[in-house]
């Protein structure tokens, strides 16, 4: 007969980042018996996991199973709705294109899309039709959430959120702390070994040691924990991801905007992200400019730059340690992949939540589909540099994985390959493919269909963008309205 | 307008289930851009595999805009649910594979988990008492599923129908879209010297058919792949080392119409079960190392119910496939590529499947990119390989040892592929998962636990639930799964109802 295993009696997160908080929050609530403790402070600007101001659709999933509600977000840390990403420049001067979330187009209409895409403009004809309904919502500046559990004209369009920070953090504190989790501050200085290859406990500088079953490293880059282990090993991607130094904006105004941007310049790329808080700025470069530079790339002051190591543990689950987000991969900052990726190995941890007794296959599963993630981060990262314009700036790199084949398959057939764990859906890399300045091909099935369903999908869209933009509130006033309302004294 | 390049001539070799199922794809879903002729001849006539199907069946119909009714007419086909084994894991016990799930995940655990828990407590019914689609199947009742969310929208279904009726189907609609049928034996094969593709092939009277893609649906004679072009067979005997079957149709003998097929197993191999319209499909799925046809064929008459409507009749066939489905110019589709036997009725999806690949990866204008051939082979293999592993699983998770055959499969060594997912499963109750491919976690935790392979030890977090409290919730949806179950029509009342689907008085 089979039994419930022995349950984790204590875990400890090392790194009080976001990323750290949140990770302890998951595993308190998925065991509330289980002692949880945070140790060591926030691992600083170059774990871009933490000190991400942005994630993806996927992360608002995971916070609303972990009790960290989106209106906490918006009103107490920041807040605010990102719906697209506009990306310019990859494809060449003048080349861009939009990339939405999702999957919810008609896929008569994709082909319709693609058609678009792929004809030959004449002088004078206008860009390819928009891609979304969040495209839509962007651009004119409307949009409010969606009230969950009732269909509305704007239901299908999903989002990422945007944050402060530091508010972020104090959320997840806050939340910790109701919880019951605890929090020794201090550097880690010692690493005591168990069986095996396991960790028995951790010395924290003039605190003791820990004791735990399992240790969750949330360190960022220098991965404390997981970099000591003696059976750690590191996947090097240098080769194909060229991106060396990253420079740290210092953020500008705020900004109210549904989309953000990365752009390429000749330089490098720039990242732009629109915080109601300010606007977040990164700049990724092949070699060291001069600060005078970068800071004309950047549109203000550098606060910092950081030299990029590029790779990932070959196992980020080693004995009775796992490591999270940057400290399982390095990369570049470009988007909010980061977090998005430290957030889905965070629920694949919790989906497989071991007992005290580890299991080598448990393990062995979840290093497979962690590395599956990591390995899906690194290809669409290497799809950014396979792009024309990128080549030129950053040189030729060779493709990791099965990204030739699946740009090979996108040219010539409009087809995208499946793959396991990436980060994003076929239709979004439909999108990034095109905005990156690839020409989608048209499959067979619609070389030879007759064009009726793609206008009758193009009408539909059409309609459905009415009333898209009918339904929702100017992006501006709604938040206004709600960050007022939330100030209102209660009572 | 468009430019459209010359059609590519698609050359079909064999008038089987598989045949006519690829040119009535091409044709339909590739006109303009593929002309599509098929050679057959009546004196090899075929072998009509599958008599049971998976619910992805109904996809490749409605994409080619056949009505379901007038399919079913056709083939005289029954409504599916899942499929019941019998015997597999003990003699004696049995469980319903559906095509659904168990139950429902809670805070982030899989119901399997609690449902390990209920039963350590002694506390849990039958894992199926949780399945709508088991639940429904058990009481003769079928309903197509509902849309949205709810528990009435948890189940798919498929078809049991008449395979020597399928491929007809097929045929007279692919020449209703403009097939061109060739009557005749291929007696050679005309190559290019320089490239080794194929240029035509010609028949006992002499004609020559021309194509420049040739689709070899040849069945296990695989003519054009195997013959022609020599491509390597990977032989898995020493996995599923049923070779043979042994078929006899009977009269109903009950007016019991079940919405499931019936696979009970068998001292070396199983039988099965399908309900048709007018009749039950019987056959003894059997190694021949283990017993002879005529051991066989005694076996099924004695073990059929109802009338036999004909003598035993044997098939024959290996498992395996062939190491590239695709080669130079010609994909093999069906038997002719490889083989699984009809345990969990993939044969037809198989074949539906590299269908559905060949239309997606069509060399447009003639030319083969060979990153197409190469995409196209590594997912025929990949399905392959995934489909393989879970049939042997039925063989090999069983405490049988009855028999030789059972001892064998008892006590084989497995892939490694498969050995690591039934270690995650022994250990800790996971299920190796993926989002490719064809049987998902339910499928996996159907024939784990129906056949008696308990894990050791599941998840840690549902000792968390006091025995009393868990057991009122999943109590809750038991009854839930019962209330719904009786609202649904019995199978043969809900088929009556549409005289469209019926097929003639036999």
């Amino acid at each position: 007969m089979s039994a419930p295993r022995e349950p984790l009696r204590r875990v400890l997160v090392a790194g009080g980042g976001p990323l750290g908080i949140l990770a302890a929050i998951a595993v308190r609530r998925a065991l509330p018996s289980c002692e949880v403790v945070v140790a060591g402070g926030d691992p600083g600007p170059a774990a871009f996991a933490d000190a991400a101001p942005t994630a993806m659709p996927f992360t608002n999933k995971l916070h609303d199973r972990l009790g960290i509600a989106e209106a906490d977000i918006v009103t107490r840390a920041g807040g605010s709705y990102r719906l697209v990403t506009r990306l310019s420049g990859w494809g060449g001067e003048g080349q861009g294109g939009v990339v939405a979330y999702g999957e919810a187009l008609d896929p008569a209409l994709k082909t319709a899309f693609a058609r678009d895409w792929g004809k030959v403009r004449l002088p004078g004809e206008g860009a390819p039709s928009v891609g979304s309904l969040a495209q839509v919502l962007a651009e004119a500046r409307r949009f409010a959430p969606p009230p969950p559990g009732e269909p509305t004209p704007i239901s299908t369009v999903d989002y990422a959120l945007r944050w402060h920070p530091p508010a972020y953090r104090d959320l997840l504190i806050a939340q910790a702390e109701a919880l019951g989790i605890g929090y020794v501050p201090g550097q880690i200085d010692r690493i005591e070994p168990g069986d095996r290859d396991t960790i028995r406990a951790v010395g924290i500088a003039g605190q003791g040691l820990i004791e735990a079953d399992l240790f969750l490293d949330c360190t960022g880059p220098q991965a404390a924990l997981l970099a000591s282990h003696p059976g750690f090993a590191f996947t090097d991607w240098s080769a194909s991801l060229p991106t060396r130094h990253v420079y740290i904006g210092e953020p500008g105004a705020p900004i109210i905007a549904l989309e953000d941007r990365l752009t390429l310049t000749g330089k490098g790329w720039v990242s732009e992200v629109a915080g109601i808080d300010g606007r977040h700025v990164l700049l990724g470069t092949p070699a060291p400019l001069p600060r005078a530079e970068a800071e004309v790339l950047l549109g203000g002051r550098a606060l910092g730059a950081v030299a990029m190591t590029l790779g990932r543990a070959a196992q980020p689950w080693l004995g009775n340690l796992i490591a999270l987000g940057d400290a399982a991969a390095r990369f570049e900052p470009l988007g909010p992949l980061h977090i998005d990726l430290a957030h889905r190995q965070l629920a694949l941890l919790i989906e497989m939540l071991p007992g005290r007794e580890i299991t080598a296959l448990e393990r062995a599963e979840y290093n497979r589909r962690s590395a599956l993630m990591m390995e899906g981060v690194h290809e669409i990262l290497a799809l950014h540099f396979a792009a024309p314009a990128a080549q030129e700036v950053f040189g030729t790199h060779p493709l990791p994985g099965r990204i030739a084949a699946v740009i090979d398959q996108f040219e010539r057939r409009g087809r995208i390959p499946f793959r396991e764990e990436l980060p994003l859906l076929a239709q979004e890399q439909l999108a990034l493919l095109v905005a990156l300045g690839w020409t989608p091909g048209l499959a067979p099935a619609a070389l030879a269909a007759d064009t009726t369903a793609e206008t009758q999908a193009r009408a539909a869209f059409a309609a459905e963008a009415e009333a898209a933009l009918a339904f929702a509130p100017p992006y501006d006033q709604w938040l206004a309205r709600t960050l007022q309302a939330s100030r209102a004294p209660a009572g | 307008m468009r430019d459209v390049p010359e059609p590519v001539r698609v050359v079909v070799l064999g008038g089987g289930t598989a045949g006519w199922m690829t040119a009535a794809g091409i044709a339909k879903l590739l006109p303009v851009i593929a002309s599509v002729a098929l050679v057959e001849s009546e004196e090899i006539g075929i072998v009509g595999v599958g008599e049971a199907t998976l619910p992805h069946i109904r996809g490749f119909v409605e994409k080619l805009g056949i009505d379901e009714a007038a399919f079913m007419k056709a083939t005289h086909a029954t409504y599916k649910l899942g499929i019941d084994f019998r015997d597999f894991g003990k003699i004696g016990e049995s469980y319903i594979h559906p095509f659904g799930s168990f139950g429902e995940e809670v805070a982030g655990v899989g119901f399997h988990h609690w449902w390990l828990e209920l039963a350590r407590h002694g506390m849990a019914r039958e894992i199926g008492d949780y399945s709508l689609a088991v639940a429904a199947a058990k009481a003769n009742r079928f309903r197509p599923p509902a849309q949205g969310e709810g528990l009435g929208s948890t189940y798919g279904y498929a078809y049991q129908f008449d395979a020597t009726l399928f491929g007809p189907f097929m045929r007279d609609f692919a020449r209703g879209i403009g097939v061109e049928r060739h009557e005749g034996r291929v007696v050679s094969v005309e190559r290019d010297p320089a490239s080794g593709d194929l240029t035509a092939l010609i028949l006992a009277d002499g004609r020559r058919i021309e194509g420049d893609l040739f689709v070899d649906c040849s069945g296990f004679r695989s003519i054009l792949l195997g013959q022609e072009l020599g491509e390597a067979w990977e032989d898995w005997t020493h996995w599923l080392p049923c070779d043979r079957a042994a078929a006899m149709p009977c009269k109903h003998a009950t007016d019991d119409l079940r919405p499931y097929t019936t696979a009970t197993a068998m001292s070396a191999g199983w039988r099965w079960q399908i309900p048709l319209q007018h009749r039950m499909g019987n056959g003894y799925v059997f190694s021949s190392a283990h017993i002879s046809e005529e051991q066989a064929c005694e076996a099924i008459m004695a073990a059929a119910e109802g009338t036999p409507l004909a003598t035993p009749r044997i098939l024959k066939f290996r498992p395996g496939r062939r190491s590239r489905s695709w080669s130079h110019n010609v994909i093999g589709v069906g038997l002719a590529s490889g083989f699984l036997e009809p345990l969990e009725s993939t044969s037809i999806y198989l074949a539906q499947m590299a269908i559905t690949y060949l239309i997606e990866l069509f060399p447009v204008g003639g030319r083969i990119d060979p990153r197409d051939r190469d995409e196209f082979n590594r997912l025929v293999d990949m399905e392959y390989d995934r489909v393989r592993d879970f049939l042997i699983l039925h063989y090999h998770a069983t405490t049988r040892d009855d028999s030789e055959f059972w001892n064998h499969v008892r006590t084989m060594r497995v892939p490694d592929s498969l050995e690591g997912k039934l270690e995650l499963w022994r250990r800790a109750g996971r299920i190796e998962k993926y989002s490719d491919g064809l049987f998902y976690d339910a499928s996996w935790i159907a024939v784990y636990l129906g056949q008696g392979m308990l894990p050791e030890a599941h998840d840690p977090r549902t000792a968390m639930i006091a025995p009393d409290a868990l057991a009122r919730a999943t109590e809750r949806l038991r009854m839930a799964v019962t209330g719904e179950v009786a609202t649904m029509p019995g199978h043969r009342d809900y088929l009556m109802r549409e005289a469209a689907r019926l097929a003639e008085a036999a």
